[in-house]
């Protein structure tokens, strides 16, 4: 009796701790993609609602250049982080900029943007799954039964080293303070000499390129589809919703608390339920406090 | 003259705001616009600094045509302003406030200097200098307003109705340091709707009335004026 009670609560030990990895690995893209997602929303106070579209054109780039081409993948990585921080750029030019004054404008701008970029990715590479063998297939056993991929560390890695960078950037550099100015009052930021269109194309700049990162290296463990946008997007909403809109800590520490309730679910019931559960935690912050966890109060 | 505004029109999508508006700013001393809530002070201030489009008319600053100019131009020509409600950003520290102001410039030492020069402005910004400013006073978030806007070193100041929300005695305190600034050679034109305050300080004044000038002359003269007495001094 003892030696299987102590085998079956070796097996769930290992169970939760291997789920704890899992839910790391997704906490680090999801916080990528969502806090782009904020620093558009907070500076620019518009809705992207292509941004899972510039998670999948990153994720497309590493299918272009690594798979097709052949070149190293993370040559490819750095060119799809570039190429959507590109895109980036000319959606804040073509898009956002002429709809500045125009919210929704802008938000149905990027709606019409999504459809495009979709487009494309299905006449340059079909509707179907695009199969990436990955770049390496090490892994580190940390523990009897417990398994962690190189490629994940890969994901976790960068979102840690980005984050963290932009972080610095937001604290420590003048255009970071401009930012963060901008995105509390952009017409006292304005009054300073701050240039609305400079820190737009900066905050697009790096907002799309978190995406394309996310996407590129994500891409040999997902197995890319034009469609791949869709479930990020509404992930890293219900992530905003929870964390308090227009917060960049608050999204990285939704992303977390969210991947840590949805892995586990997913992996102790089943996916559709933690969907669900994702949906019922976004609907018991906005009835339990509307501006998030981490959401400022009223200001005076 | 510093600053020449010549027949300036504001609109609002379709209501007009300032219809035709001159004033006149010399290069030292304080110029204070009076008015009621809506007689389009404010916008007079907004179109000087470039967040209201003029439709007519010209702004002249130092010799140079400035209407139409984005914001950040017109700080650049070195017109600063502290606008109505403050408008600090909360979520930075009273320093990081501060150092918003000089973002255009990147002269680093005299950006130092001048900081220090806020601080002795203002010694109770020093004391709180790594609070987020959305913890500070009404009238210490005022102190920021004004130090920000002198952290560009402006050679005009743009002051809207620094005196409102606060206490009698607080607004002594930063009257005194208004005049501590012109003494040091910024002009300001300062925007105000309590005009007992305004005139008493100002050496020129114009009253704003539905979007006209109805009334201009040295602040002394207005004081004694039989309209201005009615409508704005309380009798």
């Amino acid at each position: 009796m003892g030696r299987v009670l102590a085998k079956v609560i070796a097996t769930m030990s290992e169970l939760l701790l291997q789920t704890m990895i899992n839910a790391v690995y997704a906490a680090s893209y999801m916080s990528l993609i969502a806090v782009g997602l904020v620093l558009i929303f907070g500076v620019m106070g518009v809705i992207n609602f292509a941004h899972g579209e510039l998670y999948m054109a990153g994720a497309y780039t590493v299918v272009g250049l690594y798979s097709f081409m052949a070149l190293p993948f993370f040559a490819a990585v750095v060119a799809g982080m570039v190429f959507v921080g590109i895109l980036g750029l000319l959606m804040e030019y073509a898009l956002f900029r002429p709809l500045r004054d125009n919210p929704l404008g802008g938000l149905i701008a990027s709606i019409g943007f999504l459809l495009i970029l979709q487009t494309a990715a299905v006449l340059g590479f079909g509707v179907r799954m695009a199969h990436i063998k990955p770049p390496t297939q090490a892994k580190f056993h940390l523990m009897e039964g417990v398994v962690l991929t190189e490629q994940r560390l890969y994901v976790i890695m960068a979102a840690v080293g980005l984050l963290s960078a932009l972080y610095v950037f937001l604290r420590k550099t003048k255009i970071g303070w401009a930012m963060r100015a901008c995105a509390q009052d952009k017409e006292a930021a304005a009054l300073q000499g701050i240039s609305l269109n400079q820190i737009s194309r900066i905050a697009m700049f790096i907002g799309a390129a978190l995406a394309g990162v996310a996407g590129a290296l994500t891409a040999p463990l997902v197995s890319p589809t034009p469609y791949m946008g869709h479930s990020v997007i509404v992930t890293a909403f219900i992530i905003i919703i929870v964390g308090g809109i227009g917060q960049l800590e608050g999204a990285v520490i939704a992303a977390i608390l969210y991947a840590f309730v949805h892995t586990f679910v997913t992996t102790f019931y089943n996916g559709v339920l933690a969907d669900i559960v994702g949906l019922v935690l976004m609907l018991l912050v906005l009835i339990l406090k509307p501006t998030g966890l981490f959401g400022a109060k009223e200001r005076a | 003259m510093l600053l020449e505004v010549k027949e300036i029109h504001v609109h609002y999508s379709k209501v007009a705001a300032l219809k035709g508006v001159s004033i006149e700013v010399p290069s030292g001393g304080i110029v204070t616009i009076i008015g009621a809530n809506g007689a389009g002070k404010s916008t007079m201030l907004r179109a000087l600094s470039g967040l209201a489009p003029v439709s007519a008319g010209e702004i002249w600053f130092d010799g140079e045509r400035i209407d139409g100019r984005p914001p950040e131009k017109i700080v650049a020509r070195g017109i600063a302003q502290a606008p109505e409600g403050r408008r600090i950003f909360p979520d930075l520290t009273v320093e990081e406030n501060l150092r918003t102001g000089a973002f255009l410039r990147s002269d680093k030492p005299e950006i130092e200097h001048d900081l220090d020069s806020v601080f002795g402005h203002f010694p109770r910004l020093k004391e709180r200098r790594t609070q987020w400013a959305k913890t500070l006073s009404g009238g210490e978030q005022q102190m920021v307003a004004i130090g920000r806007a002198l952290m560009s070193k402006p050679r005009l100041l743009l002051l809207d109705e620094p005196s409102m929300g606060l206490a009698p005695v607080l607004f002594q305190e930063i009257a005194a340091i208004v005049i501590e600034i012109v003494k040091g050679g910024v002009p300001v034109i300062l925007v105000e709707q309590n005009a007992e305050l305004a005139l008493g300080l100002a050496k020129y004044a114009y009253v704003l009335e539905t979007g006209r000038v109805s009334l201009e002359g040295a602040a002394e003269d207005l004081r004694e004026n039989e309209h201005v007495r009615k409508a704005y001094l309380g009798g």
